[in-house]
């Protein structure tokens, strides 16, 4: 056990220790702060006086309570006043108890902006925080507090007092709790009974003065073991399932009704003795075996209350367990120490420590079992259930045409090797591997899998040189200095011309065009593509600069470039030269020449027109629905009928219009929304 | 008018539902006679529309608007979100926020004009609230409270608050709401108003439970004895405020 200051452990006094009770009881008084006022009553009159003085007032001679600004002179000031952060500052000041500040304090504050005079005024004003917070515990808590002249503080059960319905807290002297103390220690009230209820399982017990008088377990099988929830249950989300097992179930159920309800009357004469019965039944299945016909229980007696804590599966143990439970009061022997110990038991700032070594360890472990379902776990890493595996049982393993081919590689590269993955993540590398090398020679397709000892390592290091046939891999490192004077240049704003360097160029210009930049994989055609200079993208090609190089990002030029007459210059220099590339792989739609360019154009060209006309007229039309909907209905009825639109939306009518009380519709939606803002009765005007 | 309802033998039918002058929103119940009550009062000026947030049924409290719109949490689902866009008027903007204090009926309180709000609702909530409902905002308490959508019914012609709010606090809330307020209380003493009641500029519905002291205390102050759904009160209104501050 550790220190005394640090934990506070309350005595616990059980109820039916009635010497004890008795000392302890003495003019005790409730808990302040189980009591609050009764809200004030509405009287009518009043409220009417109060209205009839009312008039809306202009905003002049209105001040804000909370900052003690005003009056405000015009709507304006006021509004402002209310929108500023300073005004929200004071008003959650004033909901903590503080007082407000200035605006001069409020600026300074907000300057500082750091922890210094902010951390200062939470410590002035924590304990009233905590009051607050004690008095929002306490006015949800399931016991009541009391206090004794001795400074004594504790806590008891509010169901050993009264009964969930009854309101005590609007009891302004807390006479009535004092007088409800009282009672415990009145003849006959130490003999409870407690009766549980749950999944086919009833136990119950009548206690007399801390011990067990009569008590009955009764066990059925009753819910359904592999899939949880009650057969009952089951039956009336739809049908009802007619296995045996289920059948049996629904029996069980029914015989378990009857047998508890018998065991309540037999114990009819002792429940009527006792002071006050506990029960715990969820749902009406449960609750019909206790509140039943022949049971002499009623849920509306008082003395029938709900037990206030979750309990286990009902057994005679575990009834022991509630009714020491509930007669146990805890009793703190100073304000302080209840207060702490209060904060600590609900969760409050104080951590809770109070219990001994193995009790915390205990609430690991179970805190260990649960786990959020919410995050996602992490993986661990599992064996793979491969083919390979079972093959070293049943012998060699045939591989047919289906198989995918990078399986077939990894598996025969395996078998020649000895090898088997055991991870996921070395199956996808050798997969990877597979996909680079080239496909898999025919021989193996047909190979046939050879059993294995036992599982190896698995050792890297006959990867086949194929990387040639990569164009990616080729670029020679160092990029000669007059390739870079060319990407300059072509980088370069002002330039749109290439003629210059080409000319100039020493050395094969075809190579120069077609080296990589090693950064992003760029040739200068890329360049050029993409910094949108047609006349380049011509004079490079020309050059010799190959369309059909990717760069890192798998583009080519033609795919890179964002421009449209860029995109036009490939495509007609795939029409000047046909042969001169394979234009296959460089992603360029096709030829094109200028004079179906300027085909495109006019057809364009007229698409626009003609969608111009078409606006226009749709426009007109509009203006013509919309001159018609500002008619009356009256004269819509009178618009000739060749003009006449829908009465509605004034869109045009079809051949044979809806039509009701002579105005006429597009569509039966327009009808129904028409009658639905003309009613009939209103409809004749 | 102010008319007594019950939701599935639940009083607050505040809870249950979201009353505004232009639409209505009820939950979806296990029986009609709930949304029948809400029908034949508002189905010939407005549309009552049955609704669910989240899959829940405590729209009222989830739900804040005005005749100019509707916010909904960020827990909405998008088929719901389609509903109500689809069965509310055109006018009417729907927006679904993201707001830690996701129960915005009891975050905010609001007319057609003003609308007071939690002290703690998060800057761009604010600012959606003020662009999709057309209103401006306040940070404010109610009689110490800062739920102040639960503790505040509020029309265009009057407001309840919380029985405790001083007579001061009255007067500053009126004068910055610009309608009368008082104090009061629905469902036989209950405090929670807003849970309690739902209200128009017409029509009111309250919990079974109200007593007839409280009944007449909100038909006063609402002004819902004469009260028709009229130009006056839901289109002039702005311009008479405006012309006459």
């Amino acid at each position: 056990m550790a220190s005394k200051s640090e934990n506070v452990r309350a005595r616990i006094v059980k109820a039916y220790e009635l010497d004890e009770i008795e000392k302890l009881i003495k003019d005790a008084k409730v808990a302040h702060v189980m009591l609050t006022e009764a809200p004030p009553l509405v009287d009518e009159a009043s409220v009417l006086t109060r209205l009839s003085a009312l008039t809306l007032r202009s905003s002049d001679g209105i001040s804000c309570s909370c900052c003690g600004v005003g009056p405000f002179t015009t709507r304006a000031q006021q509004t402002a006043h209310y929108k500023h952060h300073w005004h929200t500052h004071n008003l959650k000041r004033k909901l903590f108890g503080r007082k407000p500040i200035s605006l001069g304090e409020y600026t300074a504050r907000q300057d500082e902006s750091s922890n210094v005079s902010a951390s200062d005024s939470e410590a002035d004003d924590n304990p009233d925080a905590a009051a607050t917070e004690l008095f929002a515990l306490a006015t949800r808590h399931c016991k009541a507090f009391y206090s004794n002249p001795k400074g004594q503080v504790f806590c008891i059960y509010r169901c050993l007092l009264h009964h969930r319905k009854e309101e005590m807290s609007h009891d302004g002297e807390g006479h009535f709790w004092a007088r409800r103390l009282k009672e415990l220690l009145s003849p006959g009230f130490g003999r409870w009974a407690v009766l549980m209820v749950s999944g086919g399982h009833f136990a119950g017990c009548i206690f007399t003065g801390g011990s067990d008088a009569i008590h009955k377990t009764l066990h059925s099988y009753t819910t359904r073991r592999g899939q949880g929830m009650a057969q009952s249950t089951r039956d009336q989300t739809g049908n009802a399932p007619k296995s045996a097992g289920a059948s049996l179930r629904r029996y069980n159920q029914e015989q378990f009704l009857a047998h508890v309800q018998n065991i309540l009357v037999s114990w009819n004469d002792d429940l009527k003795g006792c002071s006050l019965v506990f029960y715990r039944a969820v749902g009406t299945i449960n609750q019909a075996a206790l509140f039943g016909k022949p049971s002499p229980l009623r849920k509306e007696d008082p003395r029938v209350r709900q037990l206030p804590f979750p309990t286990r599966r009902p057994s005679f143990k575990e009834v022991k367990r509630v009714f020491q439970t509930l007669a146990s009061i805890e009793v703190y022997e100073s304000l302080q120490d209840f207060q702490k110990g209060l904060l600590a038991l609900t969760g409050g700032k104080i951590p809770s420590k109070t219990n001994s070594d193995t009790s915390v360890k205990k609430a690991q472990k179970q805190q260990a079992k649960t786990f959020d379902r919410a995050k996602s776990r992490e993986r661990a890493p599992r064996e793979l259930p491969t083919q390979v595996t079972s093959s070293e049982d049943e012998g060699p393993c045939y591989i047919d045409s289906e198989t995918p081919a990078g399986w077939i590689k990894t598996l025969s590269e395996q078998s020649s090797n000895g090898i088997i993955t055991n991870s996921r993540k070395d199956l996808l590398n050798d997969l990877n591997d597979c996909v680079i090398t080239s496909c898999v020679d025919s021989e193996s397709e047909k190979e046939v899998v050879e059993k294995k000892e036992e599982p190896r390592r698995k050792k890297k290091g006959n990867k086949k040189p194929e990387e040639k046939t990569l164009p990616v891999k080729k670029g020679p490192p160092k990029i000669p200095a007059n390739v870079k004077n060319m990407w300059r240049s072509i980088l370069d704003k002002d330039s749109t011309s290439l003629d210059t360097i080409i000319e100039a160029f020493e050395g094969d210009i075809q190579a120069a065009c077609n080296t990589q930049d090693p950064i992003d994989g760029n040739t200068a055609l890329h360049k050029a593509a993409i910094a949108a200079k047609p006349e380049m993208v011509t004079q490079i090609l020309t050059a010799g600069g190959d369309p059909c190089i990717k760069n890192h990002e798998l583009q080519t030029p033609y795919a890179a470039t964002p421009h449209a007459d860029t995109r036009i210059a490939f495509r007609m220099f795939q029409a000047q030269h046909p042969d001169k590339y394979n234009y296959s792989k460089s992603q360029i739609p096709g030829p094109v020449t200028p004079e179906q360019l300027e085909q495109e154009k006019e057809r364009k060209a007229q698409q626009k027109k003609a969608k111009r006309q078409r606006e226009k007229e749709r426009q007109a039309d509009k203006m013509k629905g919309n001159a018609f909907l500002l008619l009356s209905d009256d004269q819509k009825r009178k618009v000739p009928v060749q003009e006449q639109r829908c009465f509605l939306c004034g869109s045009q009518l079809p051949k044979v219009p809806f039509e009701y009380d002579g105005c006429k519709f597009c569509q039966i939606p327009c009808l129904h929304s028409h009658r639905k803002i003309r009613p009939l009765n209103k409809s004749v005007e | 008018m102010a008319v007594r309802v019950q939701f599935e033998n639940n009083n607050e039918v505040g809870v249950f539902s979201k009353l505004t002058n232009s639409y209505c929103l009820v939950a979806i119940g296990g029986s009609e006679n709930f949304y029948s009550v809400f029908e034949a009062e508002l189905s010939e000026t407005i549309p009552v529309v049955h609704v669910s947030i989240a899959g829940c049924r405590i729209i009222g409290r989830m739900t804040v608007g005005n005749k100019n719109g509707l916010l909904v949490p960020s827990s909405t689902t998008d088929t719901e979100l389609q509903h109500i866009r689809n069965s509310l008027p055109d006018a009417v903007k729907v927006q679904r926020v993201e707001e830690r204090l996701s129960a915005l009926g009891n975050v905010i309180a609001c007319n057609d004009y003003v609308a007071l709000v939690h002290p703690d609702l998060d800057r761009d909530t604010e600012e959606i609230l003020a662009d999709t409902l057309d209103v401006e905002v306040f940070r404010q308490t109610v009689a110490g409270n800062v739920l102040v959508g639960s503790y505040a019914a509020l029309s265009n012609r009057g407001g309840l608050v919380h029985p405790k709010t001083t007579i001061q606090d009255q007067d500053e809330l009126s004068s910055l709401l610009q309608v009368p307020l008082v104090a009061g209380t629905v469902n036989r003493g209950s405090d929670v108003i807003a849970a309690g009641m739902v209200v128009n500029d017409w029509c009111a519905f309250c919990g079974l439970d109200t007593t007839s002291t409280e009944i007449s205390v909100i038909e006063s102050v609402f002004k819902l004895n004469d009260a028709k759904p009229t130009a006056i009160t839901s289109t002039m209104r702005a311009s008479l405020i405006d012309s006459m501050s």
